[in-house]
């Protein structure tokens, strides 16, 4: 998947104020590129029945 | 006592004649200003000296130490604090330029902590921009040098805290670790790093930081003056709702106890999949030697670390939220690496910001259920070693690696999931390469257990091929 330059540089200057050059877009995009590398790893996972909660299973409470 | 010897002393060490009055708080801190004066030239591993404060901080405790008032290990003992860690009264930049002139009011829970257990606060230490990054090469404040070889990185972001400890310019240092900011530096400078559980510490004070996974935590140059300083700064802060209302234990409890039939963890996945040979014959040997302890060793699988690189996606969404008032009023003021890579988390959908926490749910559980069949996980601190100043890519099995900026996370691959875990994780010198710069062990422990994790690196200290090694600069 890719994404326009104008759509990039329409949010940046939306949601921050400032405009970006297609020469700085080309800066940020091996992050982007890490994103949705990453996003297309996660299609085939089923994350459906995936249960919030909590890892730290210390007793709270006790005297400190 | 000459100033050398002085300085290359461990907290565990100097605590005892401080105590009995053999070492004076001023003479101390004397030694560690000289020491400051002969290498910040050379290590620019402060933003802020505070000469004058340390100065009177050390009166301050050497006058209480003559009325008996005694505060424990670390009183009178110099230390270091990261430039992101606010301190009232002393200008906290974050090393960026947004904050050049930033003084907070109050000082950080941490800071506050150390202060009444007698700690003198030498400077505020060179940090990446903002944290956010692992070389430690400030494009406002300038680079930080390792002390074992200048022209190298010491890793970061807590780099000056990394350097000033290694070279015996600091006894500890405070830095912060949302990634592996803590145990890079720590690594990358052959000193000891620690990241303990999430919810140990309190993050009040930490400027700019993350909603999900950052940590405030000690660099020393041993794992006994480690236990010492979490002692000294873990506990519940009702102010702080990130913290856990657990007891804290005896850190130090468990030094010296045998290894044998302690049960340790090798992951078959993921930690040892892209590694420099160098560090990964370095970190085998650490494990046989653990082995040669009495340690008993299995193979272990975390299957979802597949999945590990989404961790990031949370962590660019987050990062953008903190970073959004800022860049609105002071972008111009950002560095290009921090602001380049900042800006991608605007692109993350709410979607995969889900999915991403889901992730880090189920990477959870597998740690949770590796560690009800061993007590510890012994890994790399990081795939590489140090890399030169100028370098931005590093080379692994024939793959280039960004190493700062966007794209760049090679060097947190190890690190950065006990930050999404919570898990406590400390790194510990197990060598040398070739070209002479350190390589590091990591242990990851279960949550709250730091003391085994302390139990562990104490005993491989003492069989460490890098025990009572110091860089030439320490004494040059």
């Amino acid at each position: 998947m890719s994404i326009p330059n104008e759509t990039l540089q329409a949010m940046i200057r939306s949601y921050h104020g400032f405009a970006l050059t297609d020469d700085e877009l080309e800066l940020m995009r091996p992050e982007l590129d890490n994103y949705l590398k990453e996003v297309e790893k996660l299609r085939a996972l089923n994350l459906a029945n995936v249960m919030s909660g909590r890892l730290l299973r210390a007793q709270e409470g006790e005297a400190l | 006592m000459a100033d050398t010897a002085l300085v290359t002393m461990t907290i565990a060490e100097l605590a005892p004649k401080i105590k009995a009055k053999a070492i004076s708080p001023v003479e101390l801190t004397e030694a560690v200003l000289a020491q400051v004066a002969r290498l910040q030239p050379v290590l620019n591993s402060f933003i802020t000296v505070l000469h004058d404060q340390a100065r009177r901080q050390a009166r301050e405790q050497e006058a209480a130490l003559m009325r008996g008032e005694y505060r424990g290990s670390l009183h009178g003992i110099p230390i270091g604090i990261k430039d992101n860690i606010a301190t009232a009264g002393i200008r906290t930049t974050v090393g960026s330029k947004v904050f050049t002139d930033y003084v907070p009011e109050e000082d950080a829970y941490v800071v506050s902590r150390c202060k009444e257990a007698g700690a003198i606060m030498i400077g505020k230490e060179n940090l990446e921009e903002f944290a956010a990054g692992s070389t430690s090469n400030n494009l406002h404040y300038g680079a930080v040098h390792n002390p074992w070889n200048v022209d190298y990185i010491p890793g970061g972001s807590s780099g000056g805290g990394g350097a000033n400890v290694a070279a015996c310019v600091t006894f500890a240092s405070l830095g912060t670790d949302l990634g592996g900011s803590v145990r890079g530096p720590a690594n990358f400078c052959g000193v000891v790093g620690l990241k303990q559980t999430y919810g140990r510490v309190s993050q009040r004070g930490l400027m700019v930081t993350s909603f999900n996974g950052d940590h405030i935590g000690p660099i020393t140059r041993s794992v006994q003056d480690s236990a010492l300083m979490l002692q000294a700064i873990a506990g519940y802060d009702p102010l702080d709702p990130s913290t856990v209302p657990v007891p804290v234990p005896d850190f130090s409890a468990l030094l010296g106890q045998e290894l044998r039939g302690v049960k340790m963890g090798i992951p078959s996945n993921y930690y040892f999949d892209i590694i420099d040979p160098e560090v990964e014959t370095a970190v085998r040997q650490a494990i046989a030697a653990l082995e040669a302890l009495g340690v008993e060793a299995r193979e272990v699988a975390l299957p979802t670390m597949q999945y590990a690189g989404a961790l990031r996606i949370a962590g660019m969404a987050d990062s953008v939220v903190t970073h959004e008032p800022y860049l609105q009023t002071h972008r111009h003021d950002y560095g290009p690496t921090v602001l380049y890579r900042t800006l991608a988390g605007q692109f993350v959908l709410g979607r995969d910001y889900a999915k991403a926490l889901q992730v880090q749910r189920l990477i959870k559980e597998d740690y949770a259920r590796v560690l009800q069949d061993v007590d510890f996980l012994v890994t790399p601190a990081a795939p590489v070693a140090a890399w030169r100043i100028d370098t931005e890519t590093v080379l692994l099995d024939g793959q280039a690696y960004p190493v700062r900026g966007p794209g760049a996370g090679i060097t947190a691959r190890c690190t950065s999931p006990s930050n999404a875990t919570g898990l406590p994780a400390m790194s510990i010198p197990c060598g040398f390469t070739h070209a002479g710069l350190p390589i590091g062990l990591q242990l990851i422990g279960r949550p709250f257990e730091e003391a085994r994790l302390f139990q562990v690196a104490h005993g491989y200290e003492s069989v460490s091929p890098s025990r009572q090694r110091r860089p030439p600069l320490v004494t040059v």
